[in-house]
This record gives C-alpha cells, sequence and structure tokens, in this order.
C-alpha cells in the first residue's frame, strides 16, 4: 500500500529524511514513531504529494506520487496534527468543500460518514462551535468521505484530552476492524502507538532506526529479572544446563525458547541456591523507544 | 466537477466576513462623498465648470454624472486596497490557517486548485465592481435627478451624453473596470503562491500599484507610459470619449489580460515548486 525508496528530504542544508525505505503492506496498523523533529511529519508530506522528495520514489497504492499524484491519492484519507477547517462554515459546508477535491460526494454518503462519526445533529452548526473532540471527528469525517483504502493519520491525538483520546484510539481500531483499512499512524504517543499498530519503525534525526513487529519488539526485548544472592554463580549454573542464552546488568537474563521461569527457578532451587524473585521483565515500547533514540544519538555522535 | 469546486471555492470566499469589508467601506466613501458633493462647494465648482464649457448645470448635474464623479477617486483608493486583500488571501490565508495542507491530501492538481480559486477571485472582483457601480449609481439617483452626462477627467477632453447613452457607456465602463480590479487581484494572488503572510502579498500588490502610478507620473517616463500597467486601467475612462478609441481600448485590454495571465502563470509556477508543511 505504500512502499518508499531510499527517500530523502533537504530543506537547505538541513537532512530533514534520510534515506528512508519503508513498505507498509495492504491490512497493515503501522506506527511511525519519533519524537518534534524527526522527520515524521516531512515523510508524510512526501507520501501526500505536499512536499518534493530531494530523491528517491514515494508509491502510494502501486502509483508513484511524484508522477501520479492523482491516481495515487484517490484512495486516500489524511487527518493531520492540527485538522483545521473553515471555521465560519458549517461541518457539513466543510466537508462538501474537501469531498469535492476528491470526487463528486453525495449528500447521501456525507450523511453516513457524519452519523458513522457521530457529529449527527452537529453538521449545521458553524466549526467555530465545535469542541477539540468534534474537530477530530470532522477531521476523521472528511478523511473517510473518499472511501479510502489507506488512512494516513499525523499525530491524531495531538490536542485531545485523555479521554479523547482513548475516543479516537478506540475509533481507530474500529475503523480497522470494521472496514479494513490500511492505517498509518505518526504518533509520539507511544502508548497508543503500542495499543494500535502490528508494526512500526522508528524515526530518530530523518534517520530509520528500527522497523518491526510490535509483537517481535517485545519478544526480542523481555527480559526475566532474577533476584538470587549470587548472580554470577546463578547465571553459571544457568548457562551450564542450557536454559538461558545470557546475563546481563546483574539482574536479568534472557531465557532460551522454550524455557519457563518455573523451570529456571526449579534448577536453581535443585543446586541449593536461594531464589528471592524472578519475574519477566517485559519492556514497555517506550523504554525501547527512548533506548533505540539513545544508541541513535551515541552512533551518531561517535560516529 | 469543475464547477462544484469552483462553487465550493466561492462558498469560501464569500462566507468570509472580511470579504465584505470592501463593500461596506464603499457605501460608507459613497455616502461621504454624496453628501460632500451636495451640501458643499464641490457642486457648485462643478456647475462653474459645466458653464465655463457653454452647459447648463441643471441639464448636466444629473445621477449619472455625479456617479461618474463619485467613482473617479475610489477606483484609484478603494478598489485596488479591496481587491489586492481578497487576492493576496487567496492561497496564503489557506497556508496559514492550515486549510490548504488539507486540500492538497486530496488528488486534485496544484495548477488545478489555483485555476479555480483565480477565478473565483476574479468573480469576486466583478461582483465588487458591479457593486461599486450599482451603488454610485443608486445612491446618485437618490439625490440627483435622471438627466444628461457630463463627463471630465484630468487629461482628457470632456465629453456629454444623452442619458440612455450616458447609462450604456456606464455599464460598458464596469466591464472595463472589472479587468482592472483582476489585475490587481491577479498580481495579489501571485504573490499569494509564494511562501508569505497574506498581508505581505497585499502590500507587495499594493506597493507595485503605487510604483507604477509614481513612475508613470514622472514626466521622464512619459514615452514608457505602456510600459506601467496603470497606465492601461484608463480604458474604462476612454469608455466616456466621443468617438470611443476602441483601438486604444482593445490594445490596452490586451495588454492588462495578459498581464493577469502571466501572473497566474507565476504564481503557479512558484506554487508547483513549493512545499506545503504544517
Amino acid at each position: 500500500m505504500i512502499r518508499l525508496r531510499s527517500l530523502q528530504k533537504k530543506f537547505g542544508a538541513r537532512l530533514a529524511v534520510e534515506d528512508l525505505t519503508l513498505t507498509v503492506p495492504a491490512g497493515e496498523v503501522f506506527g511511525l514513531l519519533g519524537h518534534n523533529g524527526a522527520g515524521k511529519s516531512t515523510a508524510i508530506g512526501m507520501m501526500l504529494g505536499q512536499v518534493w522528495p530531494t530523491s528517491g520514489e514515494v508509491e502510494i497504492c502501486g502509483h508513484d506520487v511524484t508522477r501520479q499524484r492523482a491516481r495515487a491519492l484517490h484512495k486516500v484519507g489524511a487527518i493531520f496534527e492540527t485538522p483545521a477547517f473553515y471555521d465560519y462554515l458549517s461541518g457539513w459546508r466543510n466537508l462538501e468543500i474537501l469531498s469535492h477535491y476528491t470526487a463528486p460526494t453525495s449528500p447521501q454518503r456525507i450523511r453516513e460518514v457524519v452519523d458513522w462519526v457521530g457529529l449527527s445533529g452537529r453538521e449545521q452548526s458553524k466549526v467555530k462551535t465545535y469542541s477539540h473532540g468534534m474537530r477530530a471527528r470532522l477531521a476523521l469525517a472528511q478523511a473517510l468521505l473518499p472511501q479510502p483504502e489507506l488512512l494516513i493519520l499525523d499525530e491524531p491525538g495531538s490536542g485531545l484530552d485523555p479521554e479523547g483520546i482513548a475516543e479516537m484510539r478506540q475509533t481507530i481500531a474500529r475503523l480497522h476492524r470494521e472496514m479494513g483499512l490500511t492505517i498509518l499512524l505518526s504518533s509520539h504517543l507511544l502508548t497508543e502507538v503500542e495499543q494500535l499498530c502490528t508494526r512500526i519503525a522508528v524515526l530518530n534525526q530523518g534517520r530509520k532506526v528500527f522497523e518491526g513487529q510490535v509483537n517481535e519488539v517485545r519478544a526480542e526485548r523481555s527480559r526475566v529479572v532474577l533476584r538470587t544472592p549470587d548472580f554470577a554463580a546463578a547465571t553459571s549454573l544457568l548457562r551450564d544446563k542450557g536454559l538461558i542464552s545470557g546475563a546481563t546488568e546483574g539482574r536479568f537474563i534472557l531465557l532460551r525458547e522454550g524455557i519457563s521461569t518455573a523451570e529456571v527457578t526449579r534448577a536453581l532451587v535443585g543446586a541449593g541456591m536461594e531464589v528471592e524473585g524472578i519475574w519477566q521483565h517485559e519492556q514497555t515500547l517506550e523504554d525501547f523507544y527512548l533506548s533505540l533514540v539513545k544508541a541513535a544519538t551515541v552512533n551518531g555522535t561517535t560516529h | 466537477m469543475f464547477l462544484a469546486q469552483l462553487k465550493n471555492e466561492l462558498w469560501k470566499l464569500f462566507g468570509k466576513k472580511r470579504t465584505y469589508i470592501g463593500f461596506g467601506a464603499f457605501i460608507l466613501a459613497q455616502t461621504a462623498m454624496l453628501l460632500a458633493f451636495k451640501y458643499t462647494r464641490w457642486q457648485s465648482d462643478f456647475e462653474r465648470l459645466l458653464g465655463s464649457n457653454g452647459y447648463l448645470a441643471s441639464e448636466f448635474i444629473s445621477a449619472l454624472t455625479v456617479a461618474v464623479v463619485m467613482l473617479m477617486p475610489q477606483i484609484i483608493l478603494l478598489m485596488p486596497l479591496y481587491t489586492s486583500l481578497v487576492g493576496g488571501d487567496l492561497v496564503a490565508k489557506e497556508y496559514e490557517d492550515g486549510t490548504l495542507r488539507m486540500i492538497l491530501a486530496r488528488p486534485i492538481s496544484r495548477s488545478r486548485l489555483l485555476l479555480v480559486k483565480w477565478i473565483a477571485g476574479v468573480i469576486f472582483a466583478a461582483v465588487l465592481v458591479v457593486a461599486l457601480g450599482f451603488i454610485a449609481l443608486g445612491f446618485a439617483r437618490v439625490l440627483f435627478p435622471w438627466k444628461g452626462m457630463f463627463f471630465f477627467a484630468p487629461g482628457m477632453a470632456f465629453s456629454v451624453l444623452p442619458a440612455g447613452e450616458g447609462l450604456a457607456r456606464f455599464m460598458l465602463a464596469h466591464v472595463f473596470l472589472a479587468v482592472n480590479a483582476s489585475v490587481i487581484l491577479s498580481v495579489a494572488f501571485m504573490f499569494s503562491c509564494f511562501n508569505m503572510k497574506p498581508a505581505a502579498a497585499t502590500i507587495l500588490a499594493l506597493s507595485y500599484m503605487s510604483v507604477n502610478v509614481v513612475l508613470e507620473g514622472i514626466p521622464f517616463f512619459d514615452r514608457y507610459e505602456h510600459w506601467f500597467i496603470t497606465h492601461h486601467f484608463r480604458c474604462w475612462l476612454y469608455v466616456f470619449q466621443n468617438p470611443i478609441p476602441w483601438a486604444q481600448i482593445l490594445q490596452s485590454e490586451i495588454v492588462l489580460i495578459a498581464a493577469c495571465a502571466t501572473a497566474f502563470v507565476i504564481g503557479c509556477t512558484a506554487f508547483q515548486v513549493r512545499d506545503i508543511k504544517s
């Protein structure tokens, strides 16, 4: 659905996106993570043909965005960090205006979408009277009007209160579930990405520092905390018995595939060692993200 | 589809309160000038001008004569201001508000978007000019009778016209005024397509017009007057001449239409290569 090849964007001397290669298959909820200024919005801008790439290729729905923008974006909906509307016009009129930039849209279709996003009864009010949450719904409505196959969401939770964020999260999940949309979600709200996405890419200073499945990330990065009076002796024993693949930081052990914490406990107690505690340490995506950014910064500094 | 998009642009344009500032300003200026003409020495001076040319003031101080007298300063001062205000907003304001990014997330091409916006702007310019004419004539008719027309403009020969022909010429003059307004709007629109604030686009357009007026007024530049866009704006006044200098009007209109097209193409090119970011 989305294919970026060696994408690069320079603003003057500043490199905003560097050699970004990314593939988002149809039906996936893909997370684009990164702090402010990491290059997420620039990458999205290039996907939508709003920002011209310095080099590289962007393909959306099988069409090159630079050369065949109209075809590429025909089945794409997008929501931005701060959805902007014609505040002096009604929500309905805004939907009419925006949808006509894609294709003629019937009032029935607008009605359907207004009902779906829960704006019924307020669609004829001027947008300046809308709350943040209602504006977010209107943004969603305009994105859904062209019956998109791909939805690009650039920081959709920005500016919303916790209740609004939770509602937005549920809506995104519903969109994926009910409509089977491919969703690209850019966010710095890590919990949001963790809960919604199947795969993620992490950007830092315009460079992709990670791409993989969220589950993989969790599995790969999950470690077991072992609390015992003699950690070195315990890990030596566990290695000899082939139960662990490694030990770090004087408290974490990495279990071999298929080995449970109960087996480790049995082995240690059986050898007469005291076990004060043993539990799974599941690293959050946030920890993971921060460790990646830290690693990327260190590498960048050392290089 | 194109018409639907144009209709939407007009909704956007005419839905904004600031679009109507010009109309309001015309009404106020018209009222003030009309009262000044009626109740100050302005009218008696004008009557003397008519008398010195052998015409009876009572026959030619009419709604049509006064309407044109009222129009002249407004065409020079207010029309450029309000057309460039709207022209400067057309693209730059949408960029500033963030709505341009919403639009350009959709498959419409940039050139088509600009074309629709520009046409909407030209329609606004035409509506503004027509409103100006109606207001001028309507207000003048309230205080002055419907009689023959006396026309006098600096640097031009005066002319007298019967009421019917005067009205026809008055209406024709507005066609050329609409072209003038479209040129000013197009210049502001062109600047608006660059990466700048709406106010900057408006000010640049007004500055461009002012520089034209100033240079055109310097005797040294007399031989280059055809190079100044404002020189060609005088077409609407030629309409009241006897006979109407059609060749001169045609030449000037071609220059003005070419100026509109050039401004549009420059704006379009600048907009095409721009990165649209939040």
